[in-house]
């Protein structure tokens, strides 16, 4: 045949070995993202298992009984809702305006270069220090006692950082000739940001603050030095059992205590504990990730 | 500029927005409200310390809800010596112990808060030494437990008690303790090891409970825990002294023949006064010391009044 044919595509040896290679990375890549999965199905698989006995509505609006051996987790989950409420009233308007600030107004000066650095290391400071920090700073040298005002400012304070530094990334994705148009027309920073920049970056801002929830809410450490405590007597289906100066019982401390320190507790008590944990966790992060998908699709760009 | 802003902030968000900020509000100030019930004053009531009373303060709490309903009590654990740490800062109204104050804590206290801290005794405890049920010994002396614990002794493994652990090769004693602020470890520390250091190398537990499980999940463990959390999988080993062999029981611990017998104390700042003061009497009543006795302590009154 013409000389064409022999530089045409054909199934050599060398063709078949790259492509088996290919198929080989694919499955290996394909399998590491499957074991991902496995221990996520595997948990909670395991946890509703041992929880099933005790998993049903009475177990969520009951309170403890005979010495947390029977009834519910009533105060335990009204106490966790609260500190995350009142954590997070406290850290999303901070967290989000010191963003906004460090994002839209600061220069690069030495200044801004410090508060950047103070963010990013206070992120990484364990809670356990933090922990210790509100106890020195809220419980003892602030005079709040252990309370519910007390725990809230410890995990808004270890909130904050990570609430800043998703805001900053929801902030940065709004693209620059945004800013640049808005200004060409004679519109201050501020105008620009309120027009402009929030309303494009208002879904990055909420749902990084939304998991910020699922943090605050599976802590034990911070709240059990300052404000959480083993056992209250609460009134079944109270929603407002606590006061801002009260300490209060936490899901997270709850399942701590009945798994250490109550004898003969019914192992599905402590495994519904952790399944309702769980449940407000990921709850938490399926609305985040559902307000993702609803702003996205308003956006026009 | 109005239709602008409409246009960009979608309304169902402000509107979400909004509800949220009232419902906290709501939230917060119904809370503030919820404290005054038919313009009674309620009282709060903050206990912490011992985890080996946690149990018995938390069945205490949860009882007196029905008897005082204007008093709220809050119970939390972390051990002896982190009740009586706050104690000493003034944040709690009661300190439980399973261990005397130190002569230094109630001056610290004194020093911080200007009261003395008051001390009631709230029922009794024997601390069990606890084995393997598997285990044959039936009984130990201080001495061996000494030899077993503390810092040089020399005693660590089974056969030098003349025991035979059945279907285990493994002859190494498995020791059990407790973390540093426990009143237990203190009261073990100064009753057994005559206040010398623990050998290196225990299992140290946060809980008496986690003690009591470790011990009943491993044949080769020994471990030192209030009576109150015995299970079944665990045996208490009896004392040998001179003057005989006792078993860890409420008569033993009444007639103090037990060696290891100790008081469970509650602690306040200076005489306590109002709801504090009711919360005591109540405890040491024959109600409070009759759920003393069913978490598995020893009442201050004779056990036969109590009944």
């Amino acid at each position: 045949m013409e000389p064409t044919a022999a530089v045409r595509f054909s199934r050599n040896s060398f063709v078949r070995n790259k492509e088996r290679l290919q198929e080989i990375a694919r499955w290996v890549f394909f399998s590491m993202a499957i074991l991902m999965i496995v221990p996520l199905v595997t948990i909670i698989g395991y946890l509703v298992c041992h929880a099933a006995p005790s998993l049903n509505w009475e177990f969520l609006v009951e309170v403890p009984k005979r010495g947390m051996r029977e009834g519910g987790i009533w105060p335990a989950l009204v106490g966790t809702i609260y500190l995350v409420f009142i954590s997070l009233a406290i850290a999303a308007p901070i967290g989000v305006l010191a963003a906004i600030y460090l994002n839209e107004y600061a220069k690069d000066n030495w200044l801004n270069r410090l508060i950047n650095l103070a963010v990013i290391n206070l992120a990484g400071v364990p809670s356990i220090v933090h922990a210790l920090f509100g106890l020195g700073a809220f419980v003892y040298a602030a005079r709040l006692g252990y309370s519910v005002i007390s725990a809230s400012l410890t995990l808004a304070i270890m909130t904050l950082p990570v609430i800043i530094a998703s805001t900053r990334e929801a902030l940065s994705s709004v693209p620059m000739p945004f800013r640049e148009a808005c200004w060409n027309v004679g519109a201050t920073r501020w105008q620009t940001i309120k027009a402009v920049v929030l309303p494009n970056s208002i879904s990055g801002i909420l749902t990084g603050v939304i998991l910020q929830v699922s943090r605050a809410a599976g802590e034990t450490a911070p709240i059990m030095f300052t404000g959480a405590v083993f056992y209250k007597a609460v009134k079944r289906g109270d929603f407002f059992p606590y006061q801002l100066t009260d300490q209060c019982m936490a899901l997270s401390m709850h399942l701590y205590t009945v798994t250490t320190q109550v004898p003969d507790v019914k192992e599905s008590i402590s495994y519904a504990t952790a399944v309702v944990l769980l449940g407000v966790v990921l709850m938490v992060n399926a609305s985040a990730i559902g307000l993702r998908i609803w702003m996205r699709n308003r956006k026009k760009w | 500029m109005f239709l602008n802003r409409q246009s960009i902030w979608p309304r169902s968000l402000r509107f979400t927005a909004t509800l949220l900020l009232c419902s906290l509000a709501l939230l917060i100030d119904c809370g503030k409200k919820g404290g005054k019930t038919e313009g009674k004053e309620r009282s709060t009531i903050q206990v912490k310390g011992s985890d080996t009373m946690v149990n018995v303060a938390q069945a205490w709490a949860e009882e007196y809800a029905g008897v005082a309903a204007d008093v709220d009590v809050e119970v939390s654990g972390g051990g002896s010596g982190v009740g009586i740490a706050a104690l000493e800062r003034g944040t709690i109204d009661i300190a439980n112990a399973s261990r005397n104050i130190k002569p230094e804590e109630a001056e610290l206290a004194k020093k911080n808060t200007g009261k003395d801290p008051k001390e009631f005794v709230v029922g009794f405890d024997a601390m069990a030494v606890y084995i393997h049920k598997d285990n044959p010994l039936e009984e130990i002396t201080i001495d061996q437990l000494k030899q077993i614990y503390s810092e040089g002794g020399g005693i660590t493994k089974w056969s030098q008690l003349g025991v035979k652990i059945p279907d285990v090769s493994n002859d190494e004693i498995v020791r059990v303790s407790r973390q540093s602020s426990s009143g237990t470890y203190e009261f073990f520390r100064e009753h057994v090891l005559g206040n010398k250091d623990f050998k290196l190398g225990s299992l140290d537990m946060n809980g008496s409970k986690e003690v009591v499980e470790l011990v009943g999940s491993t044949k080769t463990a020994i471990g030192y825990s209030g009576m109150g959390y015995a299970t079944e999988s665990v045996a208490m080993l009896s004392i040998k002294t001179d003057a005989g062999s006792f078993s860890p029981t409420v008569e033993n611990t009444v007639n103090k023949s037990y060696p290891l017998a100790r008081s469970l104390l509650m602690y306040t700042l200076g005489e306590p006064e109002g709801a504090v003061k009711r919360y005591i009497d109540w405890i040491v009543s024959s109600a409070g010391q009759k759920i003393l006795q069913e978490n598995g302590y020893v009442p201050i009154t004779t056990p036969a009044s109590v009944n």
